[in-house]
């Protein structure tokens, strides 16, 4: 089952279903700060403002209400982040 | 109250905060308040290693050819780091045990602190490989005037919290004259110092160490000094893990369900805990000044890592709820992310190089002449 994921206006992908949230970002050029890549030093946190994830591994790192670690979950459902700090790449056209 | 090493009290340890409660008694995990504790513990305990799985005799090598100024550089991040790890190896201990209340928070600052010994031991590890005299160089940390005027912004919370924690311990809360001075103890004065040392803590571990950090990485992004970039990069994991511990007992505090008075607390001192970063960020920036004096590496400069030093100081802030204080908002070294990323230690030793497998049985020394049989 896969779910878009929506970045901002105008820019939303569906991603792969093996990859994590962050994974699937990275492969659009989206980047996103990451350090441990497995929830426990919390670098990677966005903000989910619509839709649910799935952890696939519960995060040990302190995640405030609102926020998610895209380094360990998959969307769950359509969702609708907000990725700080970064620049949106240009459409290209041929998403996955 | 006096320190008792086993209350005799029977009462039940979920009930109580996470400091300045009872003293634990039984040392059981059971039943837990926070369980996020017991989940970093085993983190740390998945992580374990140690300094001589690494091998440094390519280091040394490389060392002997850096030019005068980066040996500079090199050294003075490893006097630095040994100074924050000497630090951090016995103040958790020292100053946070006497006051804790739940067997699982004291079990992991145990845990916290005992990795930070192993951090310890690495320096030694690396000096003694990669120095023909170790001794000079450990010795020159407590004259060097660089380092020990940080070391004072490092230690001055962890030791007002020891001195006021002894005090309480043996004279309990009240007014007291002590050698002629008066001195007020009270309970709400003992949590702010604890609060503020918590902060200072979360500096150092989020800020301080990710410039030395840097400058290892940088060395290693060129192929140089790549066994020391190894072992550094086992100990910012743990760093990574324990910022993460700190990060939840702050928050557990300004939530204010584990102990209500707390979250008045961290409330209050929010302005003073703000100026603890800017002032660790200022610090290290006239570090950065220090270690490039004598001339800048190549990757590196003291203008770039000072705007990565502001960039770190926004993220580590904005992850505890505060605004962000300065203008950066892209990574200046975009390449440390990729050194951070932990080793996959999940993941089956034959399918990755996984360094805490590694006990120097891996041949480094690696000649032209040995790929002469190869044919293409």
């Amino acid at each position: 089952m896969t779910h878009i994921v929506k970045v901002a206006e105008g820019y939303s992908f569906i991603p792969r279903e093996e990859q994590t949230l962050l994974e699937a970002l990275e492969a659009q050029d989206i980047e996103v700060e990451y350090q441990c890549r497995q929830g426990f030093c919390g670098s990677c946190q966005v903000k989910l403002i619509d839709g649910k994830i799935e952890y696939t591994e519960a995060p040990v790192a302190f995640v405030s209400e609102g926020r998610i670690l895209p380094c360990c979950c998959r969307a769950s459902s359509d969702i609708i982040i907000e990725v700080p700090m970064t620049e949106i790449p240009p459409a290209t056209g041929t998403d996955n | 109250m006096a320190y008792t090493t086993f209350n005799q009290n029977s009462f039940d340890a979920t009930q109580e905060p996470m400091f300045f409660g009872q003293n634990v008694n039984v040392s059981r995990y059971d039943i837990q308040k926070y369980n996020i504790f017991e989940k970093l513990i085993e983190k740390q305990l998945s992580f374990f290693w140690r300094p001589e799985e690494i091998d440094l005799s390519n280091d040394r090598k490389d060392f002997m050819h850096l030019p005068e100024h980066e040996r500079h550089i090199f050294l003075s991040n490893l006097k630095y780091q040994t100074l924050l790890d000497s630090v951090q190896g016995r103040s958790p201990n020292v100053a946070l045990l006497p006051i804790v209340s739940l067997p699982e928070l004291e079990t992991w600052i145990e845990t916290w602190a005992f990795s930070e010994t192993i951090h310890s031991r690495s320096y030694t590890h690396i000096m003694r490989n990669v120095v023909t005299e170790p001794g000079e160089v450990f010795d020159d940390i407590i004259s060097n005037e660089a380092i020990t005027s940080r070391a004072t912004a490092i230690t001055q919370h962890y030791d007002e919290l020891i001195e006021a924690v002894t005090l309480y311990q043996t004279l309990g809360e009240g007014t007291h004259t002590i050698n002629g001075e008066t001195v007020e103890i009270s309970v709400r004065d003992l949590k702010r110092k604890l609060y503020l040392t918590l902060m200072s803590v979360n500096v150092l571990e989020a800020i301080r160490f990710y410039v030395s950090f840097a400058c290892s990485f940088a060395f290693a992004e060129r192929g140089t000094m790549e066994g020391n970039a190894k072992v550094i990069k086992l100990i910012a994991r743990d760093e990574a893990l324990h910022l993460t511990g700190t990060q939840h007992m702050l928050q557990l505090m300004a939530e204010g369900k584990d102990d209500p008075e707390m979250a008045e607390i961290a409330r209050e001192l929010k302005p003073e805990a703000e100026a603890i970063f800017i002032a660790a960020a200022e610090q290290e920036k006239e570090w950065a000044e220090y270690l490039f004096k004598d001339g800048s590496m190549i990757g590196l400069n003291k203008d770039i890592l000072s705007q990565y030093v502001e960039y770190i100081t926004n993220q580590r802030m904005q992850a505890i709820g505060f605004d962000m204080p300065f203008k950066i908002r892209q990574n200046p070294l975009p390449w440390m992310n990729s050194w951070l990323v932990s080793d996959n230690v999940q993941v089956a030793p034959q399918e990755v190089e996984i360094s805490s497998y590694l006990v120097s049985q891996i041949d480094s020394d690696v000649d032209t002449g040995d790929f002469s049989d190869f044919a293409l």
